[in-house]
């Protein structure tokens, strides 16, 4: 979970283009959205691509996978959750 | 009616955006939208203590936002499709929202496509007392991709100016000042030398 964790985290600041800000700034528990990393809906589309293309994952219905962007572990239990379904 | 007066000028080229510091969400904008915005802010103005609905935005892009449709277009047999944040910068406009959000800019604003007439209009606006004063924005980006497909020279650069009505300035505007690029050119190198 550790790995994912720190993967998610890389690979949310490179797909988002986040400046100065590193893997290890970024709170597990922290919301993704409004406060916390602050990111706003075209980041959650930017997410959602991420997600096809690092892990194969396709989210058609984006209101029923809301609860995965709530903060990084969510989005890493999401991720662990569809890998071993 | 009162004289337009030139207040700053700025020219930037892109071997200044990796340097930029101007918060972590400048690096997920487009090329166009970072050089405009970098182009104001070394223009140095301080909006505080200007009416923010008085200020007006005259954008200039010469290709519009073509690499951004390209690179765009490029990004669609990608699994998931393009990039949605590129999207946001298929619209010439774009780099306007990046400047008015950032200074917190509410005047009248345009964006122009192809040949240099943003001091015109920028003029245009400050007779018409619509606004008093416009930031005026000449935005240049040709990436090596679209310079081979549209057959021109390859560009990133931008130039910006602050126009005001009346006040003291670096000299006022005259009426056959066409070129915004050329003006910021000239007062650059005077700095440079001075």
């Amino acid at each position: 979970m550790d790995i994912l964790l720190s993967e998610l985290k890389t690979g949310i600041i490179e797909t988002l283009r986040l400046e100065d800000i590193s893997p290890d700034q970024i709170d597990d528990d922290a919301p993704l959205f409004g406060t916390g990393l602050g990111l706003d809906s075209i980041d959650a589309l930017e997410l959602v691509v991420m997600l096809e293309q690092y892990y194969g994952i396709v989210i058609k219905d984006i209101e029923e996978s809301r609860p995965a962007f709530k903060s990084v572990r969510a989005l890493a239990a999401f991720v662990q959750a569809k890998r071993t379904s | 009616m009162d004289k337009i007066v030139i207040t700053a000028a700025s020219r930037v080229t892109e071997a200044s955006v990796p340097k930029a510091r101007l918060g972590a969400r400048f690096g997920r904008m487009d090329l166009a939208s970072q050089l405009a915005l970098l182009a104001v802010e070394s223009l140095g103005i301080d909006f505080d203590g200007r009416p923010r609905d008085r200020i007006g935005i005259c954008l200039g892009a010469w290709a519009g936002s073509l690499s951004a449709d390209l690179e765009f277009w490029g990004g669609r047999d990608a699994a998931g499709g393009p990039s949605p944040i590129l999207f946001t910068y298929t619209l010439p406009s774009a780099a306007i929202g990046e400047i008015a959000i950032r200074h917190r800019l509410t005047g009248a604003n345009l964006c122009l496509v192809g040949k240099d007439t943003v001091l015109a209009e920028a003029s245009d606006l400050l007779r018409r007392a619509e606004v008093e004063a416009c930031l005026c924005v000449w935005c240049n980006v040709v990436t090596p991709a679209l310079a081979e497909m549209i057959q021109a020279p390859p560009s990133a650069h931008a130039s910006a100016l602050f126009l005001q009505r009346g006040g003291e300035g670096l000299r006022e505007l005259q009426e056959n000042d066409r070129d915004i690029e050329t003006l910021c050119a000239a007062f650059c190198a005077q700095n440079s030398t001075s």
